[in-house]
């Protein structure tokens, strides 16, 4: 499967009469934009606000951030099994707003989270900082259930994206990525020498506001599978997850997933990348040995020499990662694992919840219990009130001076467990 | 299965289900676990379930089931949600929510206890 990928430079965004792309600037027609994303009944008006790096702008609570894109050549369209049909996607070419995303903000639940500060210090803590973000503000209607409240702004979400994408449909994009994974066979035929890699790749799917689709279909429910890393570029997997905002996987991170990323830049020179295996992090015990049990048959199945675990959330999926590792290890397949932190507000407290000899290659995105202030910015967009009861914060956290006192947990991709984040540790 | 819980809400949902509903806090239902387990009950959900975290939701509901002996898995996974408690309520207490507030967190709770559950019954 070969799927190119054509990067539109975006460095602006601005409202403008006609939604396209010139000059490196994605105009956007308000009117148009609302009507194409409006039409659920549970939501009672959509406004849409554009926020760029550098501003004094606080964005809370984010609930989705989604890369604009759209399918120009090959089978299916852009979140197959959710706004297009279920075609395997991840062949021929797509093109991408490169710096442009839509986020969504929405009070689902009263206590909430998520920041994304466009500048300060809580900026350097989220990639989203960095992008010219269009933000879409649903409100609901009075009584509405919270599954129909975060259904309803999910999908909003995904339309703003694939409405914006195809405003880049028929421009030349500024870079052209090409990526490639062939069948098995083949590949191995190709590379008969090199180690056989593999992504195992947790999907959070819990329950309400934690849970992830692939193809459409409720991840809680599926056996561990394997996709072409290049269906993932395709939004193959999409984000329902908004709980532990440091740590969830946006649906933009699905998108950009920097393991897949990486895993590609030295396939074919020090390894030979085969594939993803998707599996999920369920709360029923069974479930997690059940799926554990796949990840680590596929991994055996594939003739595996290694491979990269990540997981998504915090507390039960630490389990899920260590039942993976250890019963991949079991099979004489190398693993590290990708994780974060919950390590107390010194960092010297355990950091995961469950752990195994085995796990002795192990990535941190960094400590989610680490405090910082941010101080008062000029606008916020989406609700005021929600600052004083998010995660990380805690009574008072709302300071009289405006500026708020919380752990990074708060803040939208903080401590990323699929390394999209900008945090390192370095010793002296 | 045995459900053991402090939300209202799953108490009334599984009215019908052998329950023992404990009027206390998180670390209570945590402690209730821990004891059925030296009485020869095995975890059937993860006492971690959900993302929200053991100083945020006030609210735990955690199933089980008779076993034969003593589940050392069960028994270590729930000192160590125990440990995980424990550090994060020391670093910050649990805040005192408001009414819609801790509704919320009882819904959360439910949602993901009956999808672990329930189709697994």
């Amino acid at each position: 499967m070969r799927l190119e990928i054509g990067n539109i430079n975006i460095q602006d965004i601005q409202f403008g009469d006609k939604t396209e792309v010139k000059n490196s600037i994605l105009y956007v027609e308000k009117e148009a934009l609302i009507n194409a994303i409006s039409g659920d009944d549970h939501i009672r008006s959509i406004d849409v606000e554009i926020v760029r790096p550098g501003e004094s702008v606080r964005i809370t609570p984010v609930k989705d951030v989604i890369e604009p894109r759209v399918k120009v050549d090959g089978p299916g369209g852009i979140f197959p099994g959710i706004l297009s049909k279920v075609d395997t996607v991840g062949e021929g070419r797509t093109h991408v707003l490169k710096g442009a995303a839509v986020m969504t903000t929405g009070k689902i639940v009263g206590f909430q989270e998520g920041i994304v500060d466009m500048t300060g210090p809580g900026a350097d803590f989220t990639p989203f900082s960095k992008l010219c973000n269009v933000v879409i503000i649903a409100e609901p209607h009075e009584g509405i259930k919270q599954h129909e409240h975060e259904y309803a702004v999910r999908l909003i979400g995904f339309k703003a994206a694939k409405f914006l994408g195809e405003a880049g449909r028929n421009v030349t994009p500024d870079d052209i990525e090409i990526y490639e994974t062939k069948p098995l066979f083949k590949s191995h035929e190709e590379f008969p020498d090199l180690p056989k890699v593999a992504y195992v790749y947790m999907l959070q799917t819990q329950g309400l506001l934690h849970d992830t689709y692939v193809y459409g279909v409720d991840a809680k429910k599926i056996v561990p599978t394997l996709l072409y890393p290049t269906e993932v570029m395709d939004g193959a997997i999409v984000s329902g997850n908004c709980v532990s905002a440091c740590d969830k996987n946006t649906t933009y991170i699905h998108l950009n997933n920097p393991v897949i990323h990486d895993l590609y830049k030295l396939h074919g020179k020090e390894y030979n990348f085969v594939g993803v295996i998707i599996t999920n992090e369920n709360v029923y015990l069974a479930d997690k040995e059940r799926s554990s049990n796949w990840t680590a048959k596929l991994a055996e199945y594939l003739g595996l020499d290694g491979v990269i675990i990540s997981e998504e959330g915090f507390g039960n999926p630490d389990t899920d990662l260590i039942m993976n590792c250890k019963k991949i290890s079991e099979k004489g397949i190398k693993t590290v694992l990708l994780t974060d932190e919950y390590a107390g507000r010194d960092g010297a407290s355990q950091s995961l919840a469950d752990s195994d000899p085995s796990g002795d290659a192990c990535v941190t995105g960094g400590n989610a219990n680490m405090t910082i202030i941010l101080p008062k910015l000029d606008r916020l967009i989406g609700h005021q009130e929600v600052i004083d009861v998010i995660a990380g914060g805690f009574d008072g956290s709302l300071r009289a001076d405006g500026s708020i006192e919380v752990e990074i947990q708060a803040i939208t991709g903080a401590t990323s467990e699929v390394g999209f984040n900008k945090m390192t540790a370095r010793m002296y | 299965m045995i459900v053991i819980t402090n939300n209202p809400k799953v108490r009334y949902a599984f009215e019908g289900s052998k329950m023992k509903f404990v009027e206390g806090q998180y670390l209570d239902v945590l402690i209730k676990v821990r004891d059925e387990i030296h009485k020869h009950f095995k975890l059937l959900t993860h006492p971690l379930s959900g993302s929200i975290k053991p100083n945020e939701t006030p609210y735990k509901s955690i199933a089980l089931e008779p076993c034969d002996i003593l589940d050392v898995n069960s028994l270590m996974m729930i000192e160590n949600a125990i440990l995980v408690h424990d550090k994060l309520v020391n670093d910050k207490p649990t805040p005192e929510w408001s009414d819609r507030i801790l509704e919320d967190f009882m819904i959360i709770d439910l949602d993901l206890f009956y999808h672990a559950v329930v189709k697994s019954v």
